[in-house]
């Protein structure tokens, strides 16, 4: 219990130094921790209720989703994951995994408003939600109700995302995150996949640098799946596919630039704008093998079974 | 005999009720806060997370009770923050957030003494920032805050 504790207040430590490094100096730059040592390393050791306090929230898919219509991309259920083989899904790792990359596609069906063409991708949803003890939380006839009539919109945004959210509280509390630790991959591997291919044909700054950011977020992805990575094959599978995508991010800079943000109050709102400002330097070469290098391990999850 | 057994089996559902009731009624109660923020958060934004708050009331000056959670927001993307209070409510909830050791916002505006309910935040750095909930005063609340993002 001693040892846990000191962990754990290690890794907060080591990961607050990490973090604070752009107090006065004119830029900073995100670095990933060394491979070798802490907090990858340690993060295997942790318990996954300490590593809850450090990661607790990932993108939401359907923000990647809202930035592709900003683009004014069009929809294609060619990005989509086939829900054909979900009935043969047995193992927990699998439906946990599955579960984020259905609620990404069903994010992404929702923004564009294809609610109809929803139904299926829900069920799957529901399915899986089910298989790994979860599915009370997702309100399968009002969301699908509200698919179907198309009635309203942000209605329907809410109960899907929220119902994600509960199902991610619900597996945390519970000692079960290393599922929400898979869902969580999982749509983001999803979200991630939406916005590779789409730059292949739209090839928009604001995309591009978006792809980048995400060497961030795939830090903290990682810090998420540390400590599940021996727990199976499977899972140390996954891991390794994580680490090689990480491999390609690590040239990739996010240089910071300082600055004060702006407050201005517009009928009773505040509204503040952040000056502080983040740069993503990202070659071609590197884009590609990131795209690359994506669709590998989604399709590979998708079609593992 | 089947009259005790009525009569204990009455008993036992009257405990039940009395122990389950006040749950049943606060989980009704937060799901109807949550519900109604989020249709308050306004036109064109969508619901990426929300957050019940319930704190005890400080025990002194310096030690305001306080709920921190990380989120991580996208440059280029303009979220919006809602807060409201539960009816009974000693304190107004009040969110302040930070990116790392920096004070990024807060729906309290120190010098003025205002309340904020909303705040929109244009966000220009990629990251995960820390949200701290508190009430004011330190005093005992509940209240619920929401994050979306406008469209």
């Amino acid at each position: 219990m001693m040892v846990r504790i000191i962990l754990a207040c290690s890794a907060v430590l080591v990961i607050l130094s990490l973090s604070c490094n752009n107090g006065q100096k004119s830029q900073a730059q995100f670095l990933f921790p060394d491979a070798d040592t802490f907090p990858l390393a340690e993060a295997e050791k942790l318990s996954a209720e300490t590593l809850d306090d450090i990661v607790r929230n990932i993108s939401s898919p359907v923000e990647i989703a809202a930035l592709l219509q900003k683009m004014n991309v069009p929809f294609s259920a060619d990005y989509l994951a086939s829900t054909r083989d979900v009935d043969r899904l047995s193992s927990n790792f699998d439906k946990a995994l599955k579960l984020g990359i259905y609620g990404a596609d069903l994010g992404y069906l929702n923004m564009y408003e294809r609610t109809g063409n929803s139904v299926e991708v829900l069920q799957s949803v529901k399915k899986l939600a089910d298989g790994i003890m979860v599915g009370q939380y997702f309100d399968f006839e009002t969301i699908k109700r509200l698919s179907v009539s198309k009635s309203n919109l942000d209605s329907l945004l809410y109960l899907s995302i929220q119902s994600f959210n509960q199902i991610d509280e619900y597996l945390r509390s519970n000692q079960r995150g290393h599922l929400s630790a898979l869902m969580i991959a999982g749509a983001w591997i999803e979200a991630q996949y939406f916005a590779t291919q789409v730059v292949k044909d739209y090839p928009d700054e604001l995309l591009i640098n978006r792809i980048g950011e995400q060497k961030t977020i795939l830090n903290d992805i990682l810090l998420l799946l540390a400590p599940f990575c021996k727990m199976s094959s499977d899972y140390t599978s996954l891991c390794n596919y994580m680490n090689q995508l990480r491999e390609k991010y690590r040239e990739v800079t996010i240089t910071y630039t300082p600055g004060e943000p702006e407050t201005i109050e517009v009928d009773g709102r505040l509204t503040v704008i952040q000056n502080e400002e983040s740069k993503v330097e990202m070659t071609g070469q590197q884009l590609s093998e990131i795209i690359e290098l994506t669709q590998t391990i989604r399709n590979n999850v998708i079609q593992s079974n | 005999m089947l009259y005790k057994v009525t009569k204990m089996k009455k008993l036992f559902l009257y405990i039940v009720l009395l122990v389950v009731f006040p749950f049943m009624i606060s989980g009704q109660n937060n799901g109807n806060l949550v519900s109604n923020c989020v249709a308050s958060t306004g036109p064109n934004t969508t619901y990426l997370k929300d957050y019940v708050i319930k704190l005890p009331k400080a025990t002194s000056k310096t030690s305001i009770p306080v709920v921190k959670e990380n989120f991580p927001l996208s440059k280029g993307t303009n979220y919006r923050f809602t807060i409201c209070n539960s009816e009974g409510s000693a304190g107004q909830l009040i969110i302040t957030i930070y990116e790392r050791d920096q004070k990024v916002l807060s729906s309290f505006n120190e010098k003025t003494g205002k309340f904020y309910n909303s705040v929109d935040f244009a966000c220009n750095k990629t990251g995960t920032y820390t949200f701290h909930f508190s009430f004011s005063n330190g005093d005992q609340g509940m209240g619920v805050g929401v994050v979306s993002f406008v469209r």
